[in-house]
């Protein structure tokens, strides 16, 4: 399996319901495909350096994983479709990966992204 | 005849993240990007801070990068 994270904009104006079911969508579809989630975080409420859709800021979700292409591929075409989603982006990180191994590091950089978040 | 003595600064610029391993890239990591692009939001040549070319490189990936999913401007000021 490869590596992915993905970071996907949720419009601003939508509830945490909304943001959720964006959420359980994205993490749903890789699973669906026999991805395993490494991390699923919500950076919250951030300025966007853009306006995009004319608007100015923008509800982030980051989502670490392994996975394979076929799921990222209908993830992201899901993500198309849905008009809540204003922006995302994939990027591989490791080509080969075991979803075990980086469960050691894991709570060191979740917690530097906390404190990004809470800025 | 006045001889323009040119001074020459020999003092050898060391690349960042070559002296601090612990430094990551990471595109994700605003913070670190915003040294290295101009008030502007134009990437700055590494001749001015002597990054080698290998973190240049993995540098100007994650600007762009962060650019691509609004962490960063292409251009302009963000008004604060």
């Amino acid at each position: 399996m490869r590596r992915y994270e993905t970071i996907v904009i949720v419009k601003p104006g939508a509830g945490d319901a909304e943001f959720s079911s964006v959420s359980e969508k994205v993490t749903g579809t890789i699973e669906g495909f026999g991805g395993l989630i490494v991390r699923n975080d919500r950076w919250g409420l951030k300025k966007l350096a853009y306006p995009i859709k004319k608007e100015a800021q923008g509800d982030f979700l980051y989502v670490e994983y392994a996975g394979m292409p076929d799921g990222v591929k209908e993830m992201e075409r899901l993500l198309r479709i849905d008009d809540r989603v204003m922006k995302f982006m994939t990027v591989k990180t490791q080509d080969v990966f075991t979803p075990d191994a980086p469960k050691a590091e894991e709570p060191e950089t979740a917690t530097a992204e906390a404190e990004e978040a809470s800025e | 005849m006045v001889i323009k003595k040119k001074k020459i600064f020999n003092r050898r610029k060391v690349c960042r993240f070559c002296t601090d391993k612990s430094l990551m890239i990471d595109y994700k990591d605003v913070k670190t990007l915003r040294n290295f692009v101009t008030e502007r939001g134009k990437i700055i040549p590494r001749r001015i801070y002597g990054n080698c070319a290998h973190h240049q490189r993995q540098l100007t990936e994650a600007i762009k990068r962060a650019r691509q999913i609004a962490l960063l401007p292409y251009a302009g000021q963000t008004q604060l």
